[in-house]
């Protein structure tokens, strides 16, 4: 469980979060939506302990993020960063194995179990196929997909992603939209696609401007009205899928 | 942008076959390396070890003066200089080696070492100066001073160069070379200042094991096996700085407390190894990059091999710069360069795309 108390952060005198208040229950896959710049990376970034907000606190189980150590914090929560560093030679097994690193002792070798996590997340996400390759030799989707599967290798009870589907093709966004839901896992998502949250995301956090304008169920939040609202663009909705009136 | 996109995609389709095919031919090869230890092979460093010892050994027996195995323990010229600069050359080696390999983790940047980004010349000023104060007197004197000088460089450059969380490389080089310059006419007008001691502070810029005694052995040596315990007690969490300070945070490294600590050993190792030696210039950019080559990035692997080649390196161009031009010297400094500079300029070409 997840609680954020009156959260409060800005970049210099810009506010970019103001007040954000709202608990996110356990094994629940959470849209988290909003225009670009109305702070849901800083959000994201707050609730995986990289940012400390200028006021309030987050919570996870309890604990307060500002005062665990990064260790603990990695045992509890994995973060998807929105663009992944490319300018290192591991491969993308290397690259999987650190996200075991939360459960590793120095000088200690990887063990049986790590590797076979690693195996694991890599055949869940499609990429065991790219184990030898380097971040260089891979494709934004591909790239996109390792990370995810590092995210997975730290086996935490959290994930935090930053539109880690942005650059998958549509089979691959169903795939890994399909494979999050499955994971019985606290899931907090940035997504664009509305259709994309709508289907496969059990609640929506949607931000404006630094503040949110709704927590709950995904379907009751992506009203006509909201999303005219939100991003001024007119829609409909047509059974369970929401069509763009352009 | 949609037809851009249909190209893109119709690339990918044509590439992806063959980097399927290009993947199971290595499985076949790597299928067992997959799995195996990130450390260091022990039979490798075992046989480097042996190389470095039979290469000790070769070069205590050449030189401006030859003698025979029979009189070696008799000998001054073997206990009292030889022995001392062989064992000082392996250290200092080692030293600027696993630094070269820190910095660059650290610094997320494959063209620092500690002479690139002006560390060596911060501490050789510090040197420069304890000389002038007579600071020679006390036995951390010099490399105390070396080490305050050293620091405040290594905060400078970083105050300097980071921009946020990372460090821009532009900025970043171009902070050492101006440090290195404005240091360089520091010490120029010392030397202008105080020519009486002139000789001595010029061994600081130029790099030298010339001077190298027992009493310069016994204070870095110390230094140097700490310093490079630490580098090789944090290797795993170097890794992950590559990944970025974020990336690293969230995997569970206090990426701050980490960063802070080897700065500190590794700048602490590089000012007593240059307050014993002097400036040898890009030892920490050669070793490294020529590591991985051949065994792969990562730290585990790469810091201690580089500590045993670097020993070899910086050794065997002792070695070259002592007999060469018999009876007289080259310094040290100057065959490091002539083989680091051309490295230093093809990895700038190489990474040229990436400004």
């Amino acid at each position: 469980m997840i609680v954020l108390e009156h959260i409060h952060a800005s970049f210099g005198r810009r506010a970019v979060l103001e007040d954000i208040d709202c608990t996110l229950p356990s094994g629940r896959v959470t849209a988290l939506m909003g225009p670009n710049g109305c702070g849901k990376t800083t959000l994201l970034r707050c609730m995986g302990g990289l940012l400390l907000p200028s006021a309030g606190r987050v919570l996870i189980d309890d604990d307060d993020v500002a005062t665990l150590p990064a260790r603990a914090m990695a045992q509890r929560a994995a973060y998807v960063r929105q663009h992944a560093v490319t300018d290192f030679d591991f491969s993308a097994f290397e690259v999987v194995l650190m996200g075991r690193n939360p459960y590793q002792r120095r000088l200690q070798n990887e063990s049986e179990g790590d590797w076979a996590i690693v195996e694991d997340c890599m055949k869940q996400t499609g990429t065991w196929h790219l184990r030898f390759a380097r971040p260089a030799e891979m494709s934004g989707g591909e790239l996109q997909r390792v990370m995810i599967a590092r995210a997975l290798a730290q086996t935490t009870p959290l994930l935090l992603m930053d539109e880690p589907v942005s650059n998958l093709d549509i089979a691959h966004q169903i795939e890994t939209m399909r494979l999050l839901r499955s994971l019985g896992k606290t899931v907090v998502i940035v997504l664009h696609d509305l259709n994309l949250a709508l289907r496969y995301c059990d609640d929506l956090m949607l931000l404006k401007d630094g503040k949110l304008l709704f927590h709950g169920e995904t379907g009751e939040g992506l009203t006509t009205e909201r999303i005219m609202a939100v991003y001024g663009v007119a829609s409909h909705r047509e059974e369970n899928h929401i069509v763009y009136d352009y | 942008m949609a037809h851009g996109h249909r190209i893109l995609a119709a690339g990918g389709t044509i590439l992806r076959p063959a980097a399927a095919l290009g993947a199971a031919v290595k499985t076949k090869n790597q299928a067992r390396t997959l799995r195996q230890s990130s450390h260091a092979n022990p039979l490798t460093l075992a046989l480097l070890a042996l190389l470095l010892l039979a290469a000790m050994c070769g070069s205590c027996m050449v030189g401006a003066v030859d003698f025979s195995w029979g009189e070696v323990w008799h000998s001054a010229i073997f206990l009292q200089l030889r022995l001392p600069r062989v064992l000082m050359s392996v250290v200092v080696g080692a030293v600027l080696s696993v630094c070269g390999a820190a910095y660059q983790s650290i610094f997320r940047n494959p063209l620092t070492d500690p002479y690139v980004l002006g560390v060596s010349s911060g501490a050789s000023l510090g040197a420069a100066v304890a000389i002038l104060l007579g600071l020679e007197a006390y036995l951390w004197g010099v490399g105390g001073m070396a080490l305050a000088a050293a620091l405040a460089t290594v905060w400078l450059i970083y105050r300097i160069a980071s921009i946020g969380n990372r460090m821009h490389t532009t900025t970043l080089l171009l902070t050492g070379v101006c440090l290195t310059l404005l240091i360089s006419a520091a010490i120029s007008f010392l030397m202008v200042m105080n020519q009486e001691k002139m000789d001595s502070i010029i061994f600081w810029t130029m790099g030298s094991f010339a001077s190298a005694g027992w009493s310069d052995v016994a204070v870095v040596t110390p230094v140097a096996v700490a310093g490079i315990g630490v580098v090789l007690y944090h290797a795993r969490e170097l890794n992950l700085l590559l990944a970025g300070s974020e990336a690293a945070r969230s995997m569970g490294v206090e990426v701050e407390r980490l960063k802070r600590t080897l700065l500190l050993f590794t700048t602490l190792m590089v000012a007593f190894a240059v307050s014993a030696s002097g400036v040898i210039g890009f030892v920490g950019l050669i070793v490294p990059h020529a590591v991985r080559l051949v065994a792969g990035p990562d730290n585990r692997r790469v810091v201690p091999y580089s500590m045993l080649c670097g020993a070899l390196f910086v050794l065997v161009c002792d070695t070259l710069a002592r007999c060469l031009l018999r009876p007289s010297e080259l310094p040290v400094g100057s065959l490091t360069s002539m083989v680091g500079a051309p490295l230093f300029i093809y990895l700038l070409y190489k990474n040229k795309r990436s400004y």
